[in-house]
């Protein structure tokens, strides 16, 4: 290591000379040249992003197929939107499938009513699915990130798991398809976070954020996070926080960075004391004591729940709480100018973000008239829904690939 | 055996020993179960970093420990009383050995639920609206699950999501999310694919032994889909 | 024509302890050293006292040191390194090139002692979140050592004598997910000493040791473990700890009390990490430009181990000391006496047979 002993800031140099833990992808290319199934590259262009043992890991920009999350797109819809928005305004081309079923992880880790075996398969058919359209998939949510990679693993080590997920898709007229990388929106937004600061219209700098990173993102399976010697000297995973500084936000530590939200999974369900005892007296009370934040920025679906919905029910204990939770991808979207309400759908969230609106200079009060609007105009049957037609004009999509 | 018996295990003395010991192997025949749990030597990593760890009476090292020194008695006991209370948040994947608590629990859950044991039907009790949600509709947690009733506690925007729901899932850009029973429209022939993949890895079984009633939900609702699609149930 | 000459690579205790036991032995000797004094790394990493007997690490070595410079049959070369060999036992051609300059020579050497010693983990590597380069409150043994032989032993961050400050075992050893499986087999002793040391040095500072297991073979338990108990009132805590991060201005450890079976959060103000043994960089390359056999570790394969301590897989090459795996200063000593014995066996056979043949 790089160290003067006596003062100075020591920095973390990898030495390419000592061993690493195994990379799974070339045992994943290994079965593909023995015939066991089919590996889908990354399309170009793509950007190589550093990971924790120093690998570099490629991140298609565009030409993906948007694997999408349920809660997401069931209770944070403005999540999914922020990030097909960010897409549509770096004009990168991208697919929005309806063949497409949830990961299922969620109900497995909550309920055990499933196997390994349906695990893989249902991992595997929307894997072919991506594979069909040519288009690579791109992981919403990181339980489903974990889970895959989860699954990955199996299906490299247990020939007779591979082979019965073959013999399922087989009978379904689907290959076996593995993607050569399992890669997270979040890595997405990493790789094009200069291009996101290019096309920032508030300033952000008054903005203090603590950022939460999500267990399944990087303590599932470790060796492909993102870590970045610029961003905490390498030895914290560097999504999100990375987007934030980019956009000139102050990025605060708190004490309990590491710690879990406490989604539990099930216990959000059925056992929402632990959940929220969890949420609010080691996540949000800690980052209120020490950071103070205008905003808590996260990269995955269940925390964003969490730390979200916990924190009503704690007012009533008197538990120091109340700031606004959502993920890296809307805050990027509101200070790229993107529709609080049209693209960022805040009104679905618990903890009130009009003070972060007004400390970024955006006028909620003007956005929510013009969402409630669109919402008479729906209710009077004058459109049918609101459509990406209607909220592209408001922010113009400047391209920066070259056109091909 | 044993190597001795803690008092709380006589909560399980009547249930024979041939029952919890074919359960304890069931859980060590996994093909995964080599990759969970090599060997443990008490480092208390996977207790640091577990949240469930400070919340209830529980450990992901003493479950790790029992299945090393094959205690099936002890075993049993935690199949029934602990298995329930883990996040599955694999934070406890810091295992300097390279076991996985986590992923030794998932496991052992599994068996539980194959085997329809009584405390994972009860860990499962008001879960079962998540299970047809996903075996049925290819996604969970639909916007239609926002209950006020359900969720009480997430204050007022949980109520304001319930009444406004049909009028908001209108009002959101991308195409796919017009949706209010499912987080996002899946087409049929996805939904084709996803009941016989059910059918085909054995999870309906898994579900009967839990819930019959569901069960018999999910296939008449399952097998009324494929045959008007004109997909046969294949085994 | 079979050299009379041992070439020894290495200028550490067990470079020093063999080329004095060669010359000692009436043989002649070549000592590599890469850097531009001898000692190794007790000397540059100021170690304090020596596990062994707590004597004073620098006052033994420079005794080492003295002892093999003075010596008539031994040709001390530093600032320079191996970087090639040729033939086999009794004649082996090594060329040493001079690093000012880059200035090639050979040495023409009939058997060959490997010395060239170990690394201390970079915590940069570890699975486990210990912030060392986060927080400079966070240090090494090698960073305490250097405070301790000082006699300043402060909080980085404030430059003032700490109230808690703990050890953290087996940083970087015993670990399937980073690689270095193996025990480091020093760092249980070295951090109960300095903690004896910290409690001599700061009386009012309370110091904890977070173990998997307390290896004190030996005298250790007893001219150690128990002192450090009983006298100096160190306290040892089994279970080690996942995450280190801070809260206001202290280091919060978070690990498992294992004996009373419950997660432990509590705040320091020093944590010392106790990094294992990797094979040193030089050990590496030594071992790549002889053609020896490495283990899996990267460390030099001794075949028969514990029957042949001292051996590699190339006859007439001798390994001794920490390249050959995690060893403490008795082992390597030892191991230096054992090559010394065996590499002069070894010319005088070559020397025999090249006059009878």
């Amino acid at each position: 290591m790089d160290t003067d002993r006596t003062t100075g800031e020591r920095v973390f140099r990898r030495d390419p000379d000592l061993p690493t833990p195994e990379d799974i992808r070339e045992r994943v290319l290994a079965l593909e040249e023995a015939g066991e199934w089919i590996v889908q590259r990354v399309p170009q262009p793509y950007r190589e992003v550093p990971t924790k043992y120093g690998w570099p890991k490629k991140v298609p920009l565009q030409h993906t197929w948007h694997h999408k999350s349920c809660g997401q797109c069931g209770h944070i819809p403005g999540y999914s939107t922020a990030i097909f928005w960010l897409h549509r305004k770096l004009g990168l081309d991208y697919d929005d499938p309806r063949d497409q079923t949830s990961c299922t992880g969620w109900n497995y880790y909550a309920s055990a009513t499933s196997n390994a075996a349906a695990q893989a398969a249902v991992a595997a058919r929307n894997f072919a699915a991506a594979y069909a359209t040519g288009y690579f998939p791109l992981i919403h949510c990181g339980t489903s990130y974990g889970h895959y990679k989860e699954v990955r693993e199996e299906l490299v080590k247990h020939g007779e798991l591979r082979r019965q997920v073959r013999e399922i898709l087989a009978k379904l007229g689907k290959p076996l398809v593995m993607p050569e990388e399992i890669v997270h929106y979040s890595e997405w937004v990493y790789a094009v976070r200069e291009e996101i600061a290019a096309r920032r219209v508030y300033d952000c700098s008054e903005v203090v954020v603590t950022v939460h990173p999500a267990c399944h993102y990087y303590k599932l399976v470790q060796g492909d996070a993102i870590y970045d010697p610029d961003i905490y000297g390498g030895q914290r995973t560097a999504v999100v926080t990375a987007v934030a500084k980019a956009l000139g936000a102050q990025v605060r530590d708190y004490s309990m960075w590491f710690d879990c939200c406490g989604f539990g999974f099930r216990h959000i369900l059925v056992q929402r004391d632990f959940t929220r005892s969890f949420a609010v007296s080691r996540k949000i009370e800690t980052m209120i004591e020490e950071a103070k934040p205008d905003v808590v920025l996260t990269h995955d679906t269940g925390c964003v729940t969490t730390l979200d919905k916990s924190q009503f029910a704690a007012q009533v204990h008197k538990k120091k709480v109340g700031v606004p939770v959502m993920s890296e991808a809307q805050f990027a979207a509101l200070a790229m100018g993107a529709h609080p309400y049209r693209v960022c759908q805040l009104h679905w969230h618990a903890a009130d973000y009009r003070p972060l609106l007004e400390k970024m200079g955006i006028d909620w009060r003007e956005r929510w008239r013009e969402f409630e609007e669109d919402l008479e105009r729906i209710q009077r049957g004058e459109k049918e829904y609101l459509t990406w037609e209607d909220v592209d004009a408001e922010v113009p999509a400047r391209h920066f690939l070259p056109v091909s | 055996m044993a190597l001795h018996a803690p008092p709380k295990l006589e909560k399980y003395a009547d249930v024979p020993y041939e029952e919890k010991e074919r359960l304890f192997q069931e859980v060590k025949s996994d093909p995964r179960f080599p990759d969970y749990l090599y060997g443990c030597y008490e480092c208390g990593i996977c207790v640091a970093a577990c949240p469930s760890a400070r919340f209830y009476d529980f450990s992901p090292r003493k479950i790790a420990q029992t299945l090393a020194r094959e205690d099936v008695e002890l075993f049993y006991y935690q199949l029934n009383e602990d298995v329930w209370n883990c996040s599955q948040c694999f934070s406890c994947n810091r295992c300097p050995r390279g076991n996985s608590p986590g992923g030794l629990i998932t496991i052992m859950r599994e068996v539980a639920v194959r085997h329809g044991l009584r405390s994972a039907k009860e860990a499962l009790e008001g879960y079962s609206r998540v299970i047809y949600k996903i075996m049925l509709t290819g996604t969970q947690v639909s916007p239609d699950m926002i209950q006020a009733d359900a969720f009480p506690d997430w204050g007022p925007v949980a109520k304001e999501t319930a009444e406004k729901l049909e009028l908001w899932r209108k009002a959101i850009p991308p195409e796919t999310m017009h949706t209010t029973s499912t987080a996002w429209e899946v087409s049929d022939q996805t939904l084709a694919e996803l009941y016989l993949i059910w059918y085909m890895t054995g999870v309906l079984d898994m579900i009967r032994e839990v819930d019959e009633g569901l069960h018999m939900i999910l296939t008449d609702v399952m097998e009324e889909f494929l045959e008007e699609k004109g997909l046969a149930v294949a085994s | 024509m079979p050299s009379d000459v041992v070439l020894v690579i290495g200028g550490g205790p067990a470079g020093l302890e063999a080329a004095r036991g060669v010359a000692d032995l009436g043989a002649r000797v070549v000592l590599v050293e890469e850097r531009d004094r001898l000692g190794g790394t007790p000397v540059f990493e100021r170690y304090a006292a020596l596990t062994h007997g707590f004597q004073d690490a620098e006052e033994v070595m420079d005794r080492m040191v003295r002892a093999v410079v003075g010596h008539p049959g031994v040709e001390v070369r530093l600032r320079s390194k191996v970087v090639s060999c040729e033939g086999q036992v009794g004649s082996f051609r090594v060329g040493v090139q001079r690093l000012e300059d880059g200035a090639p020579t050979t040495v023409e050497a009939g058997a060959i002692i490997v010395a060239t010693g170990f690394q201390h983990f970079d915590p940069g590597r570890e699975t486990q979140v210990y912030g060392y380069y986060e927080y400079p409150d966070v240090i090494t043994l090698a960073d305490a050592e250097a405070m301790l032989k000082a006699k300043r032993f402060v909080r980085p961050s404030t430059g003032l004598p700490p109230e808690r400050v703990c050890f953290i075992q087996c940083v970087g050893s015993r670990d399937r997910q980073i690689g270095n499986e193996y025990c480091s087999k020093v760092c249980c002793g070295i951090a109960s000493k300095q903690a004896i040391e910290i409690r001599q040095q700061v009386p009012q500072c309370k110091v904890y040791i977070f173990y998997i297991d307390m290896r004190m073979y030996g005298y250790w338990e007893n001219e150690i473990y128990w002192p450090a108990q009983e006298q100096y009132k160190v306290n040892y805590i089994k279970g080690i700890a996942t995450e280190i991060i801070r809260k206001g201005d202290k280091l919060l450890v978070r690990g498992e009390d294992t004996t009373l079976g419950r997660p432990l959060e509590v705040p320091m103000d020093v944590v010392i990490l106790s990094v294992g043994m990797e094979p040193s960089k030089g050990t590496r390359e030594v071992a790549k430009v002889l053609g020896l056999k490495q283990n899996k570790y990267g460390f030099i394969e001794v075949p028969h181990e514990g029957v042949d301590p001292v051996a590699t897989s190339v006859p007439g090459i001798f390994v001794a000391g920490a390249a050959a795996g995690p060893k403490d200063l008795d082992d390597t000593l030892s191991m230096a006496g054992a090559a010394a014995m065996k590499a002069v066996a070894a010319l005088r056979r070559a020397a025999v047979a090249g006059a009878a043949g």
